[in-house]
């Protein structure tokens, strides 16, 4: 008894814990240029470079779109597992379609981004109108997905004969020789943000995150709101696939799955960000950016492939742990 | 230590006087800009059932969590007996013989109610195992005492308030508590679960326990308690006991001089054409069959007991749930809701029961949770769904200032707002729809009087307006003072309609116990 009567009265000053309230919004974009900062006085040369940021930029293009989608996912209170697999499917499907097919490449681009909203659509219909909790939903379509991914490819690489124009979508550059891939992330990652802080559908999609009870009542049609963010959270990983199955000039049956892990760091360092523990589209930006850097900064410096894996998991577990810290100690 | 060591002498009179279990002396605390405390003091000796009341927003919760180890002064001291000390976390506040019981009560849900009780402190055996058997031996004569009918072994799902609160009584006896704090603790109790819990307060404070009583209900605080402490505006304004204490100089110590309790119903309007006909609705196995017309113009109460199926007929009426048997007509054309959302567009409002539950995104601001209801009106244009900023900013602005909402800014999170102030945005959302027909759940539980009388004539200017208002009330007086006609429910069914000059609080409980539904929680029949 007696420890806990000569314990300290408060745990921190006020000054204390108002430094930990900024430092819970802000820690992770101070951690973000401290980290480039460090590497570009490490490695003065090939770092803090217009090519080098322009590369960091154009790798994390494609993570940071199926990021973007599975934001919204989550901001309706949802996890959506089957992106990876999915994006893996629709990599692997756009090229059988144009090279097996001979589709037209916008023809197929559409028509795999459209399976997209449709796989979308099923995860909603499940998770809503069944009522089967998210995680095991989308698990179970994506491994539904990937067994079909298989079946469509035997197994076999498709790589021979991808036309150029279809390896441009990724490769090529436009406006004054920006990587299309950066610009596709920009438009999209834009369109996401418009729809969710500024327009009256993402006042719903908050409201829904936010009390999905509290929405109801309100007259906000619950059910709807959270398949379209599981159908903006599929169109975007058939963008992803379909970029990816560009810039490898194949198409592979698990090609896309690691993106699911790196989109998730993405989304949760993300809630870490500028608010407090609320996922938002800007965030996901930031957090990719701060995985891509990490990724960028690592491999300048020829640290093994494996610390890759290690640097994600842990940044990770930093970021969102300490925002959290700073959250409840800040409170208190 | 035992509790006759707290108590000494006083050499100069002889009489025997406790000294204090508890004293907080000049308690600050501020959350970002808002002072929440400012100097509030407060103590507690054994045994004594002390009341602490105020207006909502005057820091009462604020104070409590401080003592739940939930927060953490900025200035001032905390002792217990007579030693100044730190509470850090919940756990402490337990282990200084502190219990708290909160309006929105907490248990795990799948577990009985021996496990709930003895959540956190079990009892091992030899083998380091739960010995359940032991640990129900121990709490048999608890329960009894407190008067738990429902068996240990069954679940906590599906009990009723009025037993949930006699189990966290029980686990504060079990953890030894010497202070019980509760928190309004007859919101949700019909009086008779009201009677049998003052009993058991005054059991407590025979026995040595301090309980912290928490009300809104002067008479219930008149009656329990000995002496009661008035917060307002963050400060400790006074201390009643004895003499002192009554009820003018209780309502003039929280609301501050300006005392605007009670403004009474004027004569009713002339009634409207029916809006709303409701006709053998039902669900089982709340609702039996109720059939009702609602006129334009009109405040219409449904009284009776928590429990009688009110709220689930609100939630028929507005398309939440759907109804088994029965029909409805709205302006005489069928309606037939098949969600909130239809029930809004048809020309419906709900103000739900649990405002913090089902009413408000708290992690949100206030004119994110008034425009929810309202968002085409925020948005440039029909077909470009973009929000307006300037059209945010003053509808916000302007439904702050109709409903006299005190917040800091229109970008405060809802959930900083005291419990009158979250009502009045829920109440905001809908207003600025100007609904047909506006349910309200409980308006006023948990708001203090001035948000009260506030609320009240709002009520009574929509329904002015010639709006149909339907008002859901177990407060006693609630009904009485706004309705021109209530519907009393027992048993899920319309046991008796009151008009005019008939509808007074006692006919309304009246109706409400006219047929009494057996195996009720504390009318005395044991399990």
């Amino acid at each position: 008894m007696s420890d806990i009567a000569m314990g300290s009265r408060r745990l921190l000053s006020p000054a204390m814990r108002s430094a930990l309230g900024v430092f819970a919004r802000y820690g992770t974009i101070i951690g973000l240029l401290g980290m480039i900062v460090v590497f570009s006085l490490l490695s003065p040369r090939a770092f803090p470079t217009l090519g080098n940021f322009t590369n960091v930029l154009n790798q994390a293009s494609l993570a940071m779109i199926i990021a973007g989608g599975l934001t919204l996912a989550v901001i309706v209170g949802e996890l959506d597992l089957s992106i990876g697999f999915a994006a893996s499917l629709h990599g692997i499907l756009v090229t059988g379609l144009i090279v097996h097919d001979k589709l037209p490449i916008p023809l197929a681009v559409a028509l795999v981004i459209a399976l997209g909203a449709l796989i979308g659509l099923v995860n909603g219909f499940i998770v809503t109108k069944i009522k089967v909790n998210s995680v095991i939903a989308t698990l179970g379509v994506g491994t539904i997905l990937t067994g079909l991914a298989f079946a469509y490819s035997a197994g076999v690489p498709i790589v021979a004969g991808v036309p150029e124009a279809f390896l441009q979508l990724s490769l090529g550059r436009w406006l004054f020789g920006i990587p299309n891939n950066i610009i596709v992330m920009a438009l999209v990652l834009g369109a996401l943000w418009l729809l969710v802080e500024r327009t009256s559908i993402g006042q719903e999609i908050q409201a829904v995150g936010g009390n999905a009870a509290a929405a109801r009542l309100a007259g906000i049609n619950v059910d709807r709101i959270k398949m379209l963010g599981f159908v903006i959270s599929g169109m975007c990983a058939a963008l992803t696939g379909i970029l990816l199955a560009s810039r490898l000039g194949s198409g592979t049956a698990s090609a896309a799955d690691s993106y699911l892990l790196t989109a998730f760091a993405a989304v949760f360092l993300g809630s870490a960000t500028l608010r407090d523990g609320e996922f938002h589209v800007l965030g996901t930006f930031v957090g990719a950016l701060i995985i891509a850097f990490g990724f960028n900064g690592l491999s300048i410096f020829g640290a093994p492939t494996f610390s890759q894996y290690v640097f994600q998991g842990a940044i990770l577990i930093v970021a969102v742990g300490l925002a959290s810290l700073g959250r409840t100690l800040a409170e208190r | 230590m035992t509790e006759e060591a707290a108590y000494q002498t006083d050499g100069t009179t002889g009489v025997q006087r406790a000294s204090p279990f508890l004293v907080a002396r000049n308690i600050r605390k501020s959350f970002g800009g808002a002072q929440a405390l400012k100097d509030a003091s407060l103590s507690i000796v054994p045994g004594e059932v002390h009341g602490l009341v105020g207006a909502n927003g005057a820091g009462k919760s604020t104070f409590i969590r401080i003592l739940a180890g939930l927060n953490h002064p900025d200035a001032g001291s905390i002792e217990i007996d007579g030693h100044p000390v730190a509470i850090n976390t919940p756990h402490q506040a337990t282990e200084f013989g502190m219990s708290f019981i909160h309006q929105e009560l907490a248990f795990v849900p799948g577990m009985t109610v021996l496990q709930n009780i003895m959540l956190g402190v079990p009892k091992k055996s030899r083998f380091g195992l739960n010995d359940w058997n032991a640990m129900a031996r121990d709490v048999a004569p608890l329960a009894r005492r407190v008067g738990i009918t429902a068996p240990l072994n069954a679940s906590v799902k599906g009990l009723s308030t009025a037993e949930n609160w006699l189990i966290n009584i029980c686990r504060a006896l079990v953890r030894r508590a010497r202070l019980i704090v509760m928190d309004e603790p007859t919101a949700s109790l019909t009086a008779a679960e009201a009677e049998r819990l003052f009993a058991i307060i005054r059991d407590l404070s025979a026995s040595g326990v301090a309980v912290l009583y928490i009300s809104h209900r002067l008479d219930e605080i008149l009656d329990l308690c000995s002496r009661v402490t008035v917060f307002r505006d963050g400060c400790s304004v006074a201390e009643l006991a004895g003499e002192s204490l009554t009820r003018p100089a209780l309502v003039e110590a929280i609301v501050g001089g300006a005392v605007t309790e009670g403004a009474k119903h004027c004569a009713s309007p002339e009634k409207g054409d029916v809006l709303l006909r409701v006709d053998g609705l039902a669900r089982a196995p709340k609702v039996r069959s109720v059939s009702f017309d609602l006129h334009r113009g009109e405040v219409l109460g449904i009284g009776g007991l928590v429990g009688a199926g009110r709220s689930e007929l609100a939630r028929l009426l507005f398309g939440a749930d759907r109804p088994d048997a029965g029909t409805m007509l709205l302006e005489g054309k069928p309606f037939a809701p098949g969600s909130p959302a239809a029930a809004v567009r048809a020309g419906l409002g709900l103000v739900p029961e649990e405002r913090r539950a089902e009413g408000l995104v708290l992690s949100k601001s206030v004119a994110f949770n008034l425009g929810l209801a309202n968002l085409e009106k925020l948005t440039l244009s029909r077909w470009l769904p973009l929000l307006s900023a300037r059209a945010r900013t003053s509808f916000a602005a302007e439904a702050i200032k109709a409903l006299a909402v005190k917040t800091a800014s229109i970008e405060t999170p809802v959930g900083r707002l005291s419990g009158g102030n979250q009502q009045k945005v829920v109440i905001g959302r809908w207003l600025a729809r100007n609904p047909k027909v506006l349910i309200l759940d409980e308006p006023t539980r948990g708001v203090d009087i001035g948000a009260r009388a506030e609320i009240h004539r709002l009520i009574r200017q929509l329904a002015a307006s010639g709006m149909a208002v339907l008002v859901i009330s177990s407060e006693p007086d609630e009904l009485p003072d706004l309705c021109d006609r209530v519907l009393v429910m027992a048993e899920g069914r319309i046991v008796r309609e009151l008009s005019g000059p008939a509808v007074s609080r006692k006919a309304i409980v009246e109706a409400s116990y006219a047929d009494p539904a057996p195996g009720l929680l504390m009318e005395g029949h044991p399990a």
